[in-house]
């Protein structure tokens, strides 16, 4: 299953105050740096070339339709 | 044709405002009834109607009346009121202009709402603890809405237009009358089930009557009962339905709703460049302190001067030698001292002084001893009777012709008993 954008942008947000909080050795920082800057592109990834999801609505038989939103006026 | 029968609307509408006008009647007129659509005008007006088991009247009362009274009237509310029936000639309407309102007990449905709301509360469907957390990038999302109306299309726009990488799913439901709490509570269920991030669940405003499915237990538990973290919305503001209390965040409209459901794009994309920032800098900043660290390491003194570690060492060993040695000199100095005094000592000096004490002691003992031999007193003339060996004492111990033993100091004789005197017979019978 592919992560989510919630978790992905969870674990980047962690590594970065890991490394702000010094703790981290230098082989290790430069490990989890990679890993912040994999995690970074895929959010990236996620936010920009994502399809424009369509609405959708889910029938009494369980359908999957598009569902208009009739303009406002 | 008589064009002039044909009157205009406006002149029937004065006409039977003019009637009503002037009927004594309902010049003063005293109302029971349950407060309805109660709108608070800006103006001050208070607009609403009045209603009972069968029937509505439209009611307005003007900002200077409704300045006097001393409650918030709200829908729902069992009231009294005085006033007047007019006509609205432009609406063709007539209505109650309310002069005094005083509350007339609480409404059935108000009774019957803070009723449900305590057992609820006192059961913890309302628990703080109970309330999941909002996801805050959803990628997926229920709406559990009427399919028309202004509350799914306020929604989905919102959405589509702060996070348009989301998804959003309708689950088409009544939202008002009497199927519509079974039908939202199965849509709940239904999107839950089905997997989602979030679900909202509301309508628009509305009276109180319209609204009433979200005051329902059923809704109530279905809430309560969703795995999904749930976001309310129902009517607009101050309305606070049973729903509400139970949904892990409550919105007062459905736009609202659509907002706390999801981010920006434009901030989260902001968010993620500020954390490569502070990435990148991160990083830099390690290997330049690493960098400066080494550079000083290599500028350290020892690195320069490597002999000095050395210098060092000799300089400790040096001084633990001489402390040795100085150890070895107060030791050896102890031993001699201690050896010198033993042969010093007065009995190895003069081995002899024991022994001729040890024979004065002797001599001392020998003399004592003849002093208390029983045989000395023979020397000055008495001498010791023995008959078997027993020393006589008395002359009960012996009898007529029995030989005893006498021994002087100087040799000794046997003899026999020629008579005895008695000398305790005697002396009894003296007594």
């Amino acid at each position: 299953m592919e992560k989510s954008f919630e978790n992905a942008l969870a674990e980047l947000e962690g590594i970065v105050k890991e490394l702000e909080s010094g703790t981290v050795e230098l082989d290790d920082a430069i490990n989890k740096y990679t890993e912040a800057m994999q995690l970074a592109k895929f959010c990236n990834e996620k936010l920009n070339n994502a399809t424009k999801k369509v609405n959708e609505i889910l029938t009494d038989d369980n359908e999957l339709k598009e569902f208009k939103v009739e303009d406002e006026g | 044709m008589d064009e002039n029968k044909y009157l205009k609307i406006s002149e029937i509408n004065n006409y039977i405002k003019t009637l009503l006008d002037h009927d004594s009647f309902l010049n003063k007129i005293f109302l029971r009834g349950e407060i309805s659509n109660f709108k608070n005008h800006t103006t001050g007006h208070l607009y609403f109607s009045l209603k009972d088991d069968s029937a509505r009247i439209n009611a307005v009362m003007f900002a200077r009346d409704a300045q006097t009274l001393d409650f918030l009237p709200s829908d729902g509310m069992n009231v009294l009121v005085e006033g007047r029936i007019s006509a609205y000639p432009a609406q063709g309407s007539y209505q109650i202009y309310v002069e005094k309102m005083v509350v007339d007990g609480l409404g059935a449905l108000y009774i019957e709402y803070e009723k449900l709301k305590k057992r609820l509360n006192a059961e913890g469907l309302f628990a703080k603890d109970h309330k999941k957390a909002i996801p805050k990038y959803p990628e997926k999302i229920g709406v559990v809405t009427a399919s028309t109306g202004a509350a799914v299309r306020d929604i989905m726009s919102t959405i589509k237009r702060r996070y348009p990488i989301c998804e959003v799913i309708l689950f088409p439901s009544l939202v008002q009358g009497d199927s519509a709490a079974p039908n939202i509570a199965k849509q709940i269920k239904r999107a839950d089930e089905y997997g989602v991030d979030t679900i909202i669940v509301g309508r628009g405003g509305g009276s109180i009557e319209d609204l009433w499915a979200f005051n329902e237990e059923i809704v109530a538990r279905a809430i309560y009962d969703c795995k999904t973290p749930i976001i309310s919305a129902v009517g607009h503001e101050i309305d606070w339905t049973i729903a509400d209390f139970v949904a892990d965040l409550r919105a007062p409209t459905p736009t609202g709703a659509a907002e706390m459901a999801v981010p920006t794009i434009i901030d989260t994309n902001n968010m993620l460049d500020n954390l490569k920032i502070r990435l990148n800098k991160n990083i830099k900043n390690m290997v330049n302190t690493k960098f400066i660290a080494l550079r000083n390491l290599k500028r350290s003194f020892v690195l320069k001067n490597p002999m000095a570690i050395y210098e060092t060492k000799m300089q400790k060993f040096t001084n633990l030698v001489e402390q040795l040695k100085q150890n070895m000199k107060t030791f050896l100095n102890d031993k001699t001292n201690k050896y010198e005094k033993i042969k010093g000592s007065y009995i190895l000096q003069n081995p002899f002084n024991i022994i001729e004490k040890k024979q004065n002691q002797y001599e001392m003992l020998v003399k004592t001893l003849k002093l208390v031999n029983p045989l000395n007193i023979l020397e000055k003339g008495y001498s010791l009777v023995q008959i078997n060996n027993n020393v006589i004492r008395d002359s009960e111990q012996v009898h007529i012709h029995d030989i005893i033993d006498i021994r002087f100091h100087q040799g000794e004789v046997k003899a026999e008993v020629k008579e005895i005197k008695n000398a305790k017979i005697k002396s009894k019978t003296s007594k």
